[in-house]
């Protein structure tokens, strides 16, 4: 019989859960800040994540090939800045054109964007999936002596630790630019009354470009985090993330990037601890609606609550 | 505009001479499994190029094409590609398409209706053998989870798991085989301790393996490897909840091996239909393919190549391309008496033929031995890790 | 002779299909073009009609509850009535959000729907799906028809068989197509009278100028709830029609939101919302780009590999089907920013007194 070390719930529920929290908060800070400023559900975001990770991995691949084993992080900042381009291209070809049309057909366009670039991901790197990582990740031993020497064995790998580390680093930055910046500023202005921030003689297409830049930075993470995680390269794995990064917005308040942090933490716990056994010894729900859990969430706070736990903007 | 294009695509067409033999095969080339589709699809070419080098069809030596179209696994899609393979490209028969439920979509909404054969690749679903109303149009290359799923429960049990718990991706291939796995394994006396379904393609399970892994160290694991598969087996390993892995041939393949690690992978056994390498045709069809670069293992590989092959010979032996006699024709080469036939045996199987002997084909991943319905029984293998690789031996 | 029959038959299967998304292009109609609702929860309308219909018409099966045997129009009206059903519940709370919120509910709504079909095994099989679903008139062949009421009124079975077989086995194809055509142009008449009637004048108040219409004593949400619920009626006898055309349904991948919902999406914006013609010109359109691009492709491969005879096809040809989807975005692309309001942009219905000036201008489009 498995040994759950007494310390299960911690181990395999919360943690995973709060992984899987990151990664979606991490997307869903670009999507509520589009949301907010450009006014439209973004749903190329994923695509853009994935391509994210794709690049990363030809980064670390071209430079393996040369000999150096390139740490994932260490080829996120390129990869943003190529992200961070695509997402700039994207605007002016396809969104800005729509400015001021009706929402519809900017999000229209939005998914045309994202059959574009999923299609062009799977045509130049082929269908198949590609090994991001090999191997397993086993606990870091460190910390589970220390843990265990308390009493409360804590299992984690490295992996899962970088994870942590980098989203409290992209947070801590971004409440840093939000706070302390003149765009930041701008940023969150724009966001609460664009025609009053207009009016104040604040340049909202600087701020636009700004709100790209900041998305494809904090994309290109999620993209590398979850590719981390999983160890996988998959070219549907941003589509899959996408709707559980809109509820992760939704919760938090569109235009709130701390609300987004907040309701992607709680998502993801969300759906990993909805196949914790609370009641008897079988799963509370069972997992073949761990998808639903999410759009669950999502359709009961749009009624409930639509300006979400933050107060967000409603329509 | 509807006129133009067309024309345009008549035009097109055109360029795909007709007077050669023109197999239709619906690919689930997009869709949810691109990646387990592409070496299937492989091993479809490399059939029709053995046949094309080997002397071609008929006595003058025509062109036996694969027409491709994309089913992506999906019915609407697998509809649209076969109506156009079967009216505007007039394909003599199907080969494909992977996925069970467009495979019954495609029979029953155009190919039965057409008259048509079918010969699929892959589909397993229980559901095929009953549905063709009386017509004998349905044939597969692969056999029916009824029969791999049972063989699975015998293994489970023979590697002396008593207690088992059982996880399998909420998909039609992998819930119909995990369902005839866990009636087989408790009639012959096994406990399940847990069976629950997963959300294919989620970006962790490490939830459900340590809510199920609380019951049992050995697991059962019904999933594809590209859509969820591996992610969970990780999970498990990195977690420790489950010791011993067992499952069916949609994990087998060696990007297992190269995502895992071969020295994670000591105490999983999966069952293929392909038969090991002491059985002549495998060796046959394993040396055809490692020349070819096509990974002979993997899932349904062997399955495409013998599926093609057998439609080959078929039409050759039925002497024309007429829709209307392959069905009876496809019968005769594929079940004795004859003379056997080895995959990649082309050039021996039409002089035979054109002698006017009969042929009894033996396929890479099986005898290949059309009961009435149109299913085969499988022969089936386990595959170990032996040298960081995959090694089959046979069970059955 | 037969090369042509082929292509006569394909045809027919553009119009059938092309007919189906046609229905539900003007169901969505309804609701975006009339009443500006962002529906993105198509798909679990389509998915509703045709697992009633499946579950409905079906013979009895073990894989499944019932098979209940019923004729097929009880079916669709069934159908109809049940997607019209789930479409009044939801209404009645999600009907207050706007626009984008609108969309994501119905998005996560559709998706809970598709969950439940798929983990429900015991009632819908799960991902297996239901099969052998009967088709209009193909299923006058079929055995357990022809040898009950009321066919067998008429004729014998033995006089049934050798009459099918007299038939070609493609007897049905135009009948199907027919019946769809004749479904999408009834539908059309409807709507078109409802456009040009004062309720969907008020329709076009209510999406122009809420807080107006509101003021002027209009009840706004029942308005809405009530264009959701008849376009979702629509969508549910779609998708009946749907599930007769594929004779299997599964919920994973044939309820694939990116070719259910934002297929039919992309159809009515490209023919143009508000407009019942548009809506209709746009689903055959893009369904026989869609389709034909295939084709194209396919032949574009062939002649490429003949000019560039170093190049290897099957590289090409594996990845076809992702230069397809590409097109298809871009074509998207084009559309919205060369035809804003659509190729066959909306035309206001002209108020009862200007009709009278301008006798048969009405829903006249340029």
């Amino acid at each position: 019989m498995w040994d759950a070390f007494g310390f299960e719930f911690v181990n395999f529920y919360l943690i995973p859960g709060l992984v899987l929290g990151c990664i979606y908060a991490l997307g869903a800070i670009g999507i509520t800040l589009t949301f907010g400023i450009l006014r439209f559900a973004n749903f190329a975001h994923g695509e853009v994540m994935m391509s994210g990770a794709y690049i990363a991995w030809t980064i670390m691949a071209l430079v393996g090939a040369a000999g150096i084993a390139l740490h994932p992080l260490v080829a996120l900042p390129f990869a943003a800045i190529f992200v961070i381009g695509l997402f700039l291209l994207c605007d002016r070809w396809f969104y800005k054109p729509f400015r001021k049309a009706d929402t519809i057909k900017i999000v229209i366009a939005s998914f045309g964007v994202m059959l574009i670039i999923r299609s062009a991901v799977q045509a130049l790197w082929g269908p198949n999936q590609i090994t991001f990582v090999p191997g397993i990740a086993r606990p870091n031993a460190w910390l589970q002596s220390v843990t265990g020497d308390a009493g409360m064995m804590i299992l984690m790998p490295n992996k899962h630790l970088w994870i942590f580390a980098g989203t409290i680093l992209l947070v801590v930055a971004l409440s840093y630019l939000l706070n302390r910046t003149r765009t930041g500023k701008a940023m969150r202005a724009v966001s609460d009354s664009p025609d009053l921030a207009h009016v104040t003689g604040i340049n909202v297409e600087t701020v636009i470009k700004a709100t790209w830049i900041v998305g494809g930075i904090c994309a290109t993470a999620a993209g590398v985090f979850l590719v981390m995680d999983t160890q996988t390269l998959e070219t549907t794995m941003g589509f899959r993330m996408l709707l559980p990064m809109f509820a992760a917005a939704i919760l938090g308040g569109i235009g709130k990037p701390y609300g987004a942090v907040f309701g992607g933490l709680v998502i993801g716990l969300a759906e990993e601890l909805s196949a914790y056994p609370w009641i008897g010894d079988t799963p509370l729900l069972s997992p073949g609606y761990k998808t639903g859990v999410a759009f669950a969430i999502m359709v009961v706070m749009l009624i409930v609550r639509p300006q979400g736990l933050f107060k967000g903007r409603s329509f | 505009m509807k006129k133009t294009l067309l024309a345009t695509a008549a035009t097109f067409m055109a360029t795909s001479a007709m007077a050669d033999v023109n197999i239709g095969n619906p690919m689930a080339m997009t869709g949810p499994i691109p990646d387990l589709n592409a070496p299937i699809a492989a091993a479809v070419d490399l059939a029709a190029q053995n046949v094309n080098d080997q002397g071609g069809m008929f006595a003058d030596g025509e062109t036996l094409n694969i027409v491709r179209a994309d089913s992506a696994c999906d019915p609407t899609a697998a509809v649209d590609a076969v109506t156009k393979l079967i009216n505007v490209n007039s394909v003599s028969a199907i080969v494909g398409p992977v996925c069970s439920g467009a495979t019954i979509a495609q029979a029953e909404s155009v190919s039965i209706p057409a008259g048509v054969v079918t010969l699929s690749v892959s589909a397993s679903s229980p559901a095929i053998t009953n549905m063709e109303d009386g017509t004998d149009l349905v044939f597969r290359a692969a056999a029916s989870d009824a029969y791999q799923g049972v063989a699975l429960a015998e293994l489970a049990l023979a590697n002396g798991f008593d207690e088992i718990a059982v996880s399998y991706a909420n998909d039609d291939y992998n819930a119909a085989i995990a369902e005839v796995f866990v009636q087989a394994y408790t009639d012959l006396g096994g406990t399940v301790t847990a069976n629950e379904a997963h959300e294919p393609n989620k970006a962790s399970y490490r939830s459900e393996v340590a809510t199920i892994g609380a019951t049992s160290d050995n697991l059962a694991l019904f999933s594809y490897y590209g859509s969820g598969g591996i992610t969970l087996m990780r999970n498990a390993l990195e977690t420790g909840a489950f010791t011993n892995f067992i499952g069916a041939d949609g994990m087998l393949s060696d990007e297992l091996i190269e995502q895992i690690g071969a020295e994670n992978l000591m105490t999983s056994t999966f069952t293929t239909s392909a038969s090991d390498d002491s059985t002549p045709s495998f060796a046959a069809w394993k040396a055809i393919a490692d020349e070819a670069g096509v990974p002979a293992s993997d899932p349904f590989v062997a399955n495409g190549y013998d599926a093609t092959f057998m439609m080959a010979l078929a039409i050759e032996a039925a002497g024309s391309d007429d829709r209307a006699v392959i069905a009876e024709s496809l019968r005769a080469i594929a079940t004795a008496p004859g003379e056997v036939i080895l995959p990649g045996e082309w050039a021996k199987a039409k002089e035979i033929l054109a002698a006017g002997g009969e042929i009894n084909y033996e396929g890479a991943a099986g005898n290949q031995d059309f009961d009435e319905n149109g299913d085969v029984a499988g022969n089936f293998s386990k595959s170990t890790i032996v040298d960081g690789a995959w090694a089959a031996e046979l069970i059955q | 002779m037969e090369a042509y029959l082929g292509y006569f038959l394909y045809l027919l299967s553009l119009l059938t299909v092309g007919g189906i998304y046609a229905i539900f292009a003007l169901g969505l109609n309804v609701q975006w073009g009339f009443a500006g609702l962002f529906n993105a929860g198509i798909v679990g309308f389509v998915a509703v009609g045709a697992y009633v219909y499946a579950l409905l018409t079906t013979a009895e099966s073990t894989f499944h509850i019932g098979g209940f045997g019923l004729p097929l129009p009880v079916g669709m009206a069934i159908a109809m009535a049940m997607a019209a059903l789930i479409a009044g519940l939801i209404g009645l709370v999600c009907i207050r959000l706007r626009s984008d919120y609108l969309a994501i509910a119905t998005i996560g709504i559709a998706e809970i729907i598709k969950l439940i079909f798929k983990n429900e095994t015991d009632i819908t099989n799960g991902p297996r799906g239901i099969n052998k679903i009967p088709r209009a008139w193909e299923h006058f062949s079929e055995e357990r028809f022809y040898s009950s009421a009321p066919m067998s009124w008429i004729a014998t079975p033995e006089q049934w068989v050798a009459f099918f077989d007299s038939l070609p086995n493609w007897y049905w194809q135009p009948l199907f197509a027919g019946t769809i055509l004749l479904v999408v142009f009834i539908i059309y008449k409807m709507l078109e009278r409802a456009r040009t009637s004062p309720w969907g004048r008020m329709m076009t108040a209510i999406r122009e100028n809420e807080p107006a219409s509101r003021a002027a004593g209009k009840d706004v949400t029942k308005r809405r709830i009530e264009a959701f619920v008849i376009g979702a009626a629509i969508m549910g006898l779609g998708g009946a029609l749907f599930a007769q055309h594929l004779r299997l349904i599964e919920p994973t991948n044939t309820f694939d939101p990116s070719k259910v919902t934002f297929l039919v999406w992309v159809m009515l914006i490209a023919g143009g919302s508000g407009n019942n013609r548009g809506a209709i010109l746009g689903a055959f359109l893009i369904w026989t780009i869609w389709s034909a691009s295939e084709l194209l492709i396919a032949g574009m491969i062939d002649v490429i590999s003949a000019v560039f005879s170093t190049l290897d096809p099957s590289i090409l040809a594996t990845r076809a089907g992702f230069l397809r989807m590409m097109l298809i975005g871009i074509l998207m692309q084009v559309i919205l920013q060369r035809y804003p309001g659509g190729i066959l942009p909306e035309v206001r219905p002209a108020s009862p007194k200007a009709e009278k000036t301008v006798a048969g201008a009405t829903g006249e489009t340029k």
